[in-house]
C-alpha cells in the first residue's frame, strides 16, 4: 500500500521509511508516526468495529482520548488487546490487527447487530433476557459474554516485565504543552528540582499540531528548543512517554512510563515503570479535550475530530481526507479549515451552527452559516454529509468541533468538583484541589496561547515562591490570543437517525434520552445505566455532551446535573505495571532459616509459614508419604533425641532497670520475682482481654529479658511492646530490640537430648539436672568457646532444651547436634512432627490463639493475675468472658480409634440434631498421635472441665462426615510432667 | 581440642558483582551492637560513648565514622556501632569500651549488609527505595530506616556514591535479589 496521504511538512522523519503491518498487509510509515498517522497516511479508514452495534469505525482523534481506533497490538504472549493506535509509536515491524469482528474487519458477521439495535436500547439486558429466568445464567450471560469484550487476552503469562520506582521534586509539572514548558523552563532556570512529564512522546503538546507562532517562532521549534535546554539541566529530569494518572495524598502522584513499547524488543528491559512522585508542588498543565457534536451517524469513520485532522496535517504530514468538511459550533474550528487549506488540502465547506460571519478566510470552501450536519452516507467510510437545509455534500473526511474541554481530571482525584464557566461552555477545575496543586493553561480554561503560557509562568512562580525558593525571571515570548468564541450545541435535534455520543461503548443521544425518560436522572445513575463513560477511555470526548443532553431533556442546567466523579487511573494502567516485580516467586520475600540449607540437603520438604520457609519434615527412603516420615519422626524424637531449627520464634531483646516491672505490665501471668536464669511461660492478653500472643521470657540478668513470641506474631508484639514502652509506660527504662535473625536455636527434645548436649556444651557447664532444671536458662559455651544461649524449655513434653548460637554458625549447629547425636540415632524434625507432639502434649498454638478465645477458655484463667496492673486483665473479668459454661480447651479422641478426626468438626450432644442450636463447640487442632495409635484432637467445647468421659458426636457438615468421641484432658502424653522433669 | 568445631557461614558471604558500573558487594566480617541510652542515663552513656570512641553520639538520622566503627543514631535512645570484627564477641567489646553506661545487644547476625556503589547506583536505588536520595536530600554520612520491597532495610550514605544498606538477614536472598534486579534494570 502506498502512502496517498502523505502530505507535505511535519515533524516525521521522511528520510527513513519504517514498514508496518496491519491485518496482515505491509504497509509504511516514517519515524514520528503513530500508528494512526501512518495508518491513515496509507488510506486505512476502516480501522475497527464499535463495542454493541459492530459498527465500522475509524481514527477519531490524535490523543489518548482515543474511543474508535483501537487495535491488538503485537503477536503471540505479547499481544496487547484494546490499544489505542492514536499513541502508538511506530516501529519497524509493528504489527496490528482490527479487533471485535467475526470474519474479516470489512465484512463482520456480528454487523448484525446493527440491525437489531432497536432492540439493544440502553438497559436491554435487564428487559429482554427476563424470561424465562433459568435461562440467564446457563444461556443468556454466556451467549452475551462472548460477544462482548473488544480485544482478546492472549491467555498466556506476560512475558515482559515491569518496575517500579520513587521519584521526588520539588515541582512537578504534568503535560508538556505550552503552559507545562514555560512552569517548567522557570522552575528549571530557578534552580529547582523539576520533573516534566508527558505521555507524549514529542514533548509541545499542540505546538506540535498547530502552527501558532511564538516571538515570531514556530510553536513546534519553540517546544523542541525549550526541551534540549531542559534535557542539559541536572535539575530536571524530563519524563516522555509518562501518564501521570492519579494525584493522591501528599502531593504523591502516580505515573506510568512507558519504556520499551516504542521498540519491536524490550531487550531484556522493564517494558513499564510505574512510578511513584512525591512533589512538594504541582503544576497541572494537562492541556483540553475536543468534544464532537453528535449527529446522525456521526461515528463513520472520516468523521473525526477537528483538533484532530489539524494534528495529523500539521505535525505527521498527513491529511485524513482529500475533500474535508468542518463542521464546528466554535471558532476553533475554523483553524483546522485554515490550517487545511495552507497545506493544499481542499476544504469543502465549513458548517457552523452559529449565525455569524467567517472567522477566518478560508479558500475554495462554501460558509454554511447557522446550519448543522444532520446525517451521513458511507459505510467504511464517510461519502457525503446531509446538512440541516437539506444540502448534500460529497466529502471523504468530517472534521468536527464541539469545543474543548479542560483535562480536569486530576483536580477531581480527591473529590474536588469542577466548576462550570459559560464563556466557555466548559467545566474547569473547581475549588478544592488536591493540596499543593496548581492549574495552568488550557486545563485551567486559559484556551489561548498567549494566556496559557503567561499562566503557565504564572503557577510556577507562585509554587515556588512558596516554597521559599527565589524565581529567576523568564521572558515570556509574543504570541496570539487566537480567537476562541464557543456556543453551546451539543446535538443536532433535527437528526433523526441515530447519533452517537459514547462511540467506544455505543451510547447514543436515545440511549440518555430514554435513561431520563425510565428515571435514571442522576448523571451517576445515567453513566450506569447506559454506561456512558464506562469504557476504556472513560467518556473523555462523550462525557460533558452526554450530560449537556440529559441536563435539555431534564431541563437543567448542566452544572445542577454536574460530572460524575473523576477517579484514577487518568488513562488505563496494564495490570502487570501494577504488579511491578511481584510475580510468581517474588511476590513476596522469603526468610530462611539458618539451617536451611542443611535442611535441603537432607530431604526437607518445606512449608510456607508466613514468609518462612521451614522444614515440614524430612523424607527417607522408602517412606511412602508424609506420615510416614512424621510418625516416624515423633516416634524416635519420644523415644530418644530429635532436633528442630525453631529460629522463626520471634526473639525480642529486653533490657533495663524497670524490665522486669514492665514484663509484670504486658503479661497475664505474674513476671515481677522471675529469678536470674529461669524462664516462664507467659499468656499475652489484648486490651479487651482476648489472649493474643504466648511463649517463654528467660531472665538472662538482672536487668536483661530475652522474650520469645510464636512466628506468626512476632512482629505483632514487637510494635505492641514499643507501644507500651513508649506512650504507656514512658516513664519506665525499658529497651527493646528484635534479634530473632540473630540466633540460629534448635529444640533438642527426648530422653536423650541431656546427653547430647553435653558433648557439645563445654565441660564447665554442669547440665545435671539439679545444676539445670526445667526452665532453667543461661549463657553458655559451646563446640569450644563459642558463645550460646541454652534453655530448658519444652514444646514436644519431652525432656528438652533450646540452644542458641549466633546464626552465622546455625548451619554449622545443625551439623554438629546431627554428628554429636548419631550414638543415640538422633532425628531431625520439622513443623509437623512439631504439631503432632504439641497437640499430644496439649499446648496451645495458633489454632486455639486464633483472637477470639479467652485464658479462661484456654483453662488458663487463674493465670490471669487481679493483683497486678496488666494489659488486659480488667476486662478480661466481665461476665460474659468468665462464664462457667463458656467454652473450654479439652481434648477429644475418637471412641473407635480407627476413625480420624477432622479439624473443624463441630461437637454437638449425642441426642441432639446437628444443628447451630445444639452447637457445643469445636475441634481446633487434629493429629494421628504414633505415641497412642489412634487420632486425638483439641478443641473448645461448652464447660469443658465438668464434661471428661461424655460422649458427643464430632460433626462435619462439609465432609459428610460423623464421628462420636470422647471428652479427654488435653494433656494426651505425660499429663504429670514427669518426662520434663526428668 | 573440643570435638566439634562451628563454622561461620553468614548469608551472602563473598558476593560481589558489577553490573553496568554499580557495584553491589556483601562487606565481610561487619559486626553490629546496638546501644540502648539508660533512662535518666543518657548524658552518662553520651559521654562514656565519646570517649569510647573519641566522637559523639551523632543526632538522629546521623551517622558518623569515629576511626573504625561508624555510630548511626536511628532513635532517641537508640543507635548502632558498626566496625569489622569477626569474632562472635562484638558485644562485650562494646560494652566494655562503654563500662556499662548503656545496654548493649549483639545486632551482628540480626542484619546482612549490602553496600552498594558506583555512579548509578542511586538510579539502581530509585526503583526500590521510597526515600529521596537526592545530594541535598540526603547526605553523606546521613542514616535512614526505610522499607525496600517489602523488606526493612536501614540505609546509610557512606560516600558520595556509597550506600551500606543493612535489612534482615534470613532475607538476605531476596534482599540481594531485588537490588541486583534494580542494578539489571538500569544498567
Amino acid at each position: 500500500m502506498s502512502q496517498d496521504y502523505r502530505i507535505g511538512g511535519g515533524q516525521v522523519d521522511r528520510t527513513r521509511e519504517i514498514t508496518f503491518r496491519f491485518n496482515g498487509k505491509a504497509m509504511q510509515g516514517h519515524p514520528g508516526d503513530t500508528l494512526a498517522s501512518a495508518l491513515l497516511a496509507n488510506g486505512q479508514k476502516l480501522v475497527g468495529r464499535s463495542f454493541k452495534y459492530h459498527r465500522p469505525r475509524g481514527v477519531f482523534t490524535s490523543g489518548s482520548e482515543e474511543p474508535n481506533a483501537l487495535v491488538q497490538l503485537r503477536s503471540g504472549a505479547h499481544q496487547e488487546p484494546n490499544t489505542r493506535a492514536t499513541t502508538v509509536e511506530l516501529f519497524e515491524g509493528l504489527s496490528a490487527t482490527s479487533q471485535n469482528h467475526r470474519g474479516p474487519l470489512e465484512w463482520d458477521l456480528m454487523a448484525v447487530t446493527d440491525l437489531m439495535s432497536p432492540f439493544l436500547s440502553a438497559g436491554f439486558y435487564y428487559k429482554t433476557f427476563m424470561w424465562p429466568r433459568a435461562f440467564w445464567e446457563k444461556f443468556y450471560e454466556p451467549v452475551i459474554r462472548s460477544s462482548a469484550g473488544l480485544g482478546r487476552l492472549s491467555m498466556q503469562n506476560d512475558p515482559d516485565q515491569y518496575d517500579k520506582g520513587f521519584l521526588h521534586c520539588d515541582l512537578l509539572v504534568v503535560g508538556a504543552g505550552p503552559s507545562g514548558l514555560m512552569a517548567a523552563l522557570t522552575a528549571a532556570r530557578s534552580g529547582a528540582r523539576v520533573i516534566l512529564a508527558d505521555e507524549d512522546f514529542a514533548p509541545g503538546g499542540r505546538l506540535n499540531a498547530e502552527t501558532l507562532e511564538l516571538g515570531g517562532m514556530a510553536g513546534a521549534d519553540w517546544a523542541a528548543q525549550v526541551v534540549a535546554e531542559l534535557v542539559d539541566m541536572p535539575n530536571v529530569r524530563l519524563m516522555t512517554r509518562t501518564t501521570v494518572y492519579g494525584a493522591y495524598d501528599h502531593g504523591i502522584y502516580g505515573a506510568l512510563e512507558r519504556c520499551t513499547d516504542h521498540l519491536a524488543e524490550s531487550g531484556g528491559k522493564p517494558r513499564q515503570i510505574l512510578w511513584r512522585i512525591y512533589s512538594k508542588r504541582a503544576v497541572l498543565a494537562a492541556g483540553a479535550t475536543e468534544r464532537p457534536i453528535a449527529f446522525g451517524n456521526n461515528d463513520r469513520p472520516g468523521v473525526m475530530m477537528a483538533g484532530a485532522v489539524r494534528a495529523y496535517v500539521n505535525r505527521f504530514g498527513v491529511t485524513p481526507g482529500h475533500h474535508v468538511a468542518v463542521f464546528t459550533n466554535n471558532d476553533d474550528g475554523w483553524r483546522t479549515a485554515k490550517d487545511l487549506t495552507d497545506k493544499g488540502v481542499e476544504v469543502v465547506a465549513v458548517i457552523d451552527s452559529r449565525d455569524k460571519p467567517a472567522v477566518c478566510e478560508v479558500p475554495g470552501a462554501r460558509h454554511v452559516r447557522g446550519a448543522a450536519v444532520m446525517d451521513t452516507v458511507g459505510r467504511k467510510g464517510i461519502k457525503s454529509i446531509t446538512l440541516t437545509d437539506g444540502q448534500v455534500i460529497p466529502v471523504d473526511c468530517l472534521a468536527v468541533s464541539g469545543g474543548w474541554n479542560p483535562n480536569v481530571h486530576l483536580t477531581c482525584h480527591q473529590r474536588g468538583r469542577p466548576e462550570w464557566r459559560d464563556d466557555l461552555q466548559a467545566f474547569v477545575p473547581g475549588g478544592a484541589l488536591p493540596p499543593g496543586m496548581a492549574v495552568a493553561g488550557a486545563a485551567n480554561g486559559q484556551m489561548t496561547l498567549a494566556a496559557a503560557l503567561a499562566e503557565g509562568q504564572a503557577q510556577a512562580k507562585a509554587q515556588l515562591e512558596a516554597l521559599d525558593h527565589t524565581v529567576a525571571n523568564v521572558e515570556l515570548l509574543q504570541a496570539e490570543d487566537e480567537p476562541r468564541e464557543a456556543a453551546a450545541f451539543w446535538h443536532v435535534k433535527d437528526s433523526k437517525k441515530r447519533a452517537w455520543v459514547d462511540q467506544q461503548n455505543d451510547v447514543t443521544v436515545k440511549d440518555v434520552k430514554l435513561a431520563n425518560r425510565e428515571g435514571f436522572r442522576s448523571v451517576e445513575l445515567l453513566k450506569r445505566y447506559t454506561t456512558l463513560g464506562m469504557a476504556t477511555d472513560q467518556g473523555k470526548t462523550s462525557n460533558i455532551a452526554g450530560l449537556a443532553i440529559l441536563a435539555e431533556e431534564a431541563g437543567k442546567t448542566i452544572p445542577e446535573v454536574g460530572t460524575t466523579i473523576f477517579r484514577p487511573p487518568y488513562t488505563p494502567v496494564p495490570m502487570g505495571a501494577l504488579g511491578g516485580r511481584a510475580r510468581g516467586k517474588e511476590f513476596r520475600p522469603y526468610r530462611l532459616t539458618p539451617s536451611h540449607k542443611w535442611a535441603e540437603e537432607n530431604g526437607a520438604t518445606f512449608v510456607e509459614v508466613g514468609n518462612w520457609l521451614r522444614a515440614q519434615w524430612f523424607v527417607r527412603d522408602g517412606e511412602k508419604g508424609w506420615r510416614d516420615s512424621v510418625d516416624r519422626e515423633v516416634e524416635m524424637t519420644r523415644n530418644s533425641v530429635g532436633i528442630c531449627d525453631v529460629t522463626t520464634l520471634g526473639k525480642i531483646d529486653i533490657q533495663g532497670r524497670d524490665a522486669a516491672e514492665f514484663l509484670n505490665k504486658v503479661y497475664a501471668n505474674g513476671f515481677a520475682k522471675l529469678p536470674v536464669g529461669k524462664v516462664r511461660y507467659g499468656l499475652m492478653l489484648r486490651e479487651d482481654g482476648i489472649a493474643y500472643d504466648d511463649g517463654t521470657t528467660a531472665r538472662m540478668g538482672e536487668n536483661h529479658f530475652v522474650m520469645t513470641t510464636t512466628t506468626a506474631n512476632a512482629v505483632v508484639v514487637f510494635r505492641r511492646l514499643e507501644f507500651a514502652r513508649q506512650c504507656l509506660w514512658p516513664n519506665l527504662d525499658v529497651h527493646l530490640i528484635s534479634t530473632t535473625d540473630g540466633w540460629a536455636q534448635f529444640a533438642v527434645a527426648g530422653p536423650n537430648s541431656r546427653k547430647l548436649l553435653q558433648k557439645v556444651v563445654d565441660k564447665e557447664h554442669d547440665l545435671s539436672n539439679e545444676a539445670f532444671p526445667f526452665m532453667a536458662c543461661g549463657e553458655v559455651m559451646v563446640c569450644g568457646g563459642m558463645p550460646a544461649r541454652l534453655f530448658r524449655i519444652s514444646f514436644s513434653g519431652e525432656m528438652a532444651y533450646e540452644i542458641a548460637v549466633p546464626a552465622r554458625y546455625g548451619n554449622s549447629m545443625m551439623d554438629v547436634l546431627m554428628e554429636a547425636g548419631r550414638e543415640f540415632d538422633a532425628v531431625p524434625y520439622g513443623t509437623e512432627a512439631l504439631g503432632v507432639m504439641r497437640i499430644e502434649k496439649g499446648h496451645a498454638a495458633g489454632n486455639e490463639l486464633n483472637g477470639q478465645t479467652t485464658a479462661h477458655n484456654l483453662g488458663m484463667g487463674r493465670m490471669v493475675s487481679q493483683k497486678k496492673e496488666c494489659i488486659g486483665n480488667v476486662l478480661s473479668q466481665r461476665p460474659e468472658m468468665v462464664r462457667e459454661d463458656a467454652v473450654k480447651l479439652m481434648g477429644f479422641k475418637p471412641v473407635n480409634p480407627a476413625e480420624p478426626l477432622i479439624a473443624g468438626m463441630h461437637f454437638i450432644n449425642r441426642n441432639a440434631v446437628a444443628n447451630m442450636d445444639n452447637d457445643q463447640g469445636w475441634m481446633t487442632s487434629v493429629a494421628y498421635s504414633p505415641s497412642l495409635g489412634h487420632s486425638i484432637g483439641l478443641g473448645f467445647v461448652k464447660s469443658g472441665d465438668t464434661r471428661k468421659g461424655e460422649i458427643l458426636r464430632a460433626v462435619s457438615p462439609v465432609h459428610g462426615r460423623e464421628v462420636l468421641v470422647e471428652v479427654v484432658s488435653a494433656h494426651f502424653i505425660d499429663p504429670e510432667g514427669e518426662r520434663l522433669r526428668a | 581440642m573440643p570435638e566439634f568445631s562451628l563454622i561461620s557461614a553468614p548469608p551472602l558471604a563473598g558476593y560481589d558483582e558489577t553490573l553496568g558500573g554499580i557495584r553491589l558487594r556483601a562487606p565481610e566480617g561487619l559486626a553490629i551492637v546496638s546501644i540502648a541510652l539508660p533512662l535518666g542515663g543518657e548524658a552518662a552513656a553520651e559521654k562514656a560513648v565519646k570517649s569510647a570512641y573519641g566522637a559523639a553520639l551523632p543526632e538522629m538520622g546521623q551517622s558518623v565514622l569515629a576511626g573504625d566503627a561508624r555510630l548511626v543514631r536511628l532513635g532517641v535512645d537508640q543507635a548502632f556501632v558498626i566496625f569489622d570484627h569477626t569474632e562472635p564477641n562484638a558485644e562485650g567489646v562494646v560494652a566494655g569500651k562503654l563500662k556499662d553506661k548503656a545496654y548493649t545487644t549483639d545486632q551482628t547476625d540480626v542484619w546482612v549488609g549490602l553496600e552498594i556503589s558506583g555512579a548509578g547506583c542511586r538510579e539502581a536505588l530509585e526503583r526500590i527505595c521510597p526515600l529521596d536520595l537526592h545530594p541535598d536530600a540526603f547526605a553523606v554520612n546521613q542514616a535512614a530506616r526505610t522499607v525496600m520491597e517489602h523488606l526493612g532495610v536501614l540505609i546509610i550514605r557512606t560516600g558520595e556514591a556509597a550506600y551500606l544498606l543493612l535489612s534482615a538477614s534470613s532475607s538476605a536472598g531476596t534482599f540481594q535479589h531485588a537490588l541486583h534486579q534494580s542494578m539489571k534494570n538500569v544498567s
